[in-house]
């Protein structure tokens, strides 16, 4: 098995000293896709969140200033580069890196808001995001100390052994914690109630983009054909 | 040992032995910090008890102790840090606005209203500053970094400029890129090393000397109110 089994043909790479990036058919099409998603959050124009209201026929219109606008937009830029990076890398640890930067900037999205359920929600996903730091980054270690490298063009030509197994399914969960998916979504759910909604569409995105992308580098490393 | 065919022949077994060692150690801390944290019902403990989970995971990189692992364990520091950080503000914007009041980042019981500190700061700030631009580099900066916070807490009693202190931090943001173009210029132009070497030099020394300057107090009201 070589990367080409599952990314489709292999394109290039960009060697920056020791940090590869490559390109595959599959991994290129989701960098360009997170790309232009990022493009076009970064030019949308901001809602204001509209609720309807329970013995009237009024609506409470929520609304946020420039300013934090200002600063969310900035942050989602910053995350939607952070996904496109952890498409294209070549390097274990520096997917684990753009995967915990995600974190942080999920976090920092939701972090001004003024509603007092979300910054609750916002602190239990960070307690989670940052356990979760433990099992990402001790996977990507035990992948080193079992195999001398973090370059996924190295470990593509190295057999598989059972520590190997051990710190890619560390690294798994390293990840769902990070991105809050399947059973860590509780505490992110309540995040998505806060208002100004282009730039919360990120949180999605990214936390998609990068379970594929990590399905995509555990059968890399582990080679089940 | 499987993994003796990795160290080379150099090393002595002792240090290969403690590779296991580490790495229970690791997980163990990492579970008592897990057991504390289900324990805990105060939000305050919940986040200090998350960082022994936080320090086991720089143990469990720290244990593959070669230099690329070591190489690792700063950008794991850094974000370990940089969680903290963030959820700590959550938390206390969160109580601010469930009390309804803010807090000072510092709070002085005193009014240090004195002669002394509309003197003194400037004077010493000067010097601290002169010698970091004399060491260069990280170590200049956090020199001079010191004399910076040294000036702004001095002279925090009746209150720093407003557009002084945003001054300071596009400047801050400047010498950031001008480090990030000197690595990029390694990476990419390898042949001209010293012009990388002279931009990452003076730009982590003027970056950090406003870092220094300006942790974490940036866009708080505290340094921008004039004060009676």
């Amino acid at each position: 098995m070589d990367l080409t089994t599952l990314g489709g043909q292999f394109i290039g790479i960009i060697p920056l000293g020791d940090i590869v990036l490559y390109f595959t058919t599959f991994n290129l099409f989701m960098f360009a896709a997170v790309l232009v998603f990022t493009v076009l959050i970064a030019i949308s124009r901001t809602e204001s969140q509209v609720e309807a209201q329970f013995g009237t026929l009024k609506d409470r219109e929520k609304k946020v200033g420039k300013a934090e606008f200002k600063i969310r937009r900035f942050l989602a830029i910053v995350c939607g580069l952070a996904t496109a990076g952890a498409m294209i890398t070549g390097d274990v640890f520096d997917f684990t890196l753009f995967v915990a930067l995600i974190g942080i900037v999920n976090i920092g999205i939701v972090a001004a808001v003024k509603e007092i359920d979300v910054l609750d929600s916002a602190f239990q996903y960070g307690i989670i995001a940052m356990i979760a730091s433990l099992p990402l980054f001790g996977g990507a270690a035990f992948i080193l100390a079992s195999t001398g490298t973090l370059s996924l063009l190295e470990i593509v030509n190295i057999p598989t052994t059972t520590l190997m197994l051990f710190g890619s399914i560390l690294l798994f969960l390293g990840v769902a914690g990070e991105t809050g998916v399947a059973p860590f979504f509780a505490t992110k759910a309540e995040m998505f109630r806060t208002p100004g909604s282009p730039f919360l569409l990120i949180i999605h995105l990214s936390s998609l983009m990068v379970i594929v992308r990590i399905i995509e580098i555990l059968l890399i490393i582990n080679k089940p054909f | 040992m499987s993994a003796s065919v990795l160290v080379p022949s150099v090393v002595s077994p002792v240090v290969v032995s403690l590779y296991l060692p580490a790495v229970f150690t690791a997980i163990l801390a990492a579970l008592i910090g897990l057991l504390a944290i289900s324990n805990q019902k105060n939000d305050l403990h919940t986040l200090i008890l998350t960082d022994i989970v936080g320090i086991s995971m720089l143990i469990l990189v720290a244990a593959v102790g070669t230099d690329l692992a070591e190489s690792l364990i700063l950008p794991g520091l850094v974000v370990e840090l940089a969680e903290i950080m963030a959820i700590s503000e959550i938390l206390m914007s969160r109580e601010m606005r469930k009390l309804g009041k803010t807090v000072d980042l510092i709070p002085l019981p005193l009014s240090m209203n004195m002669e002394i500190l509309e003197t003194a700061p400037t004077f010493i700030a000067i010097l601290l500053i002169a010698y970091g631009a004399f060491l260069t580099g990280f170590t200049g900066g956090a020199v001079a970094g010191g004399g910076i916070l040294f000036y702004v807490l001095s002279k925090m009693s009746r209150g720093v400029p407003n557009n002084t202190w945003e001054g300071v931090a596009g400047v801050s943001g400047i010498a950031w890129c001008l480090w990030l173009v000197g690595f990029l210029v390694f990476f990419i132009a390898p042949s001209y090393w010293v012009l990388a070497l002279f931009l990452a030099a003076f730009g982590v020394f003027i970056k950090v000397t406003f870092k220094a300057g300006l942790i974490g107090v940036m866009g708080r009201e505290e340094f921008k109110r004039e004060k009676e």
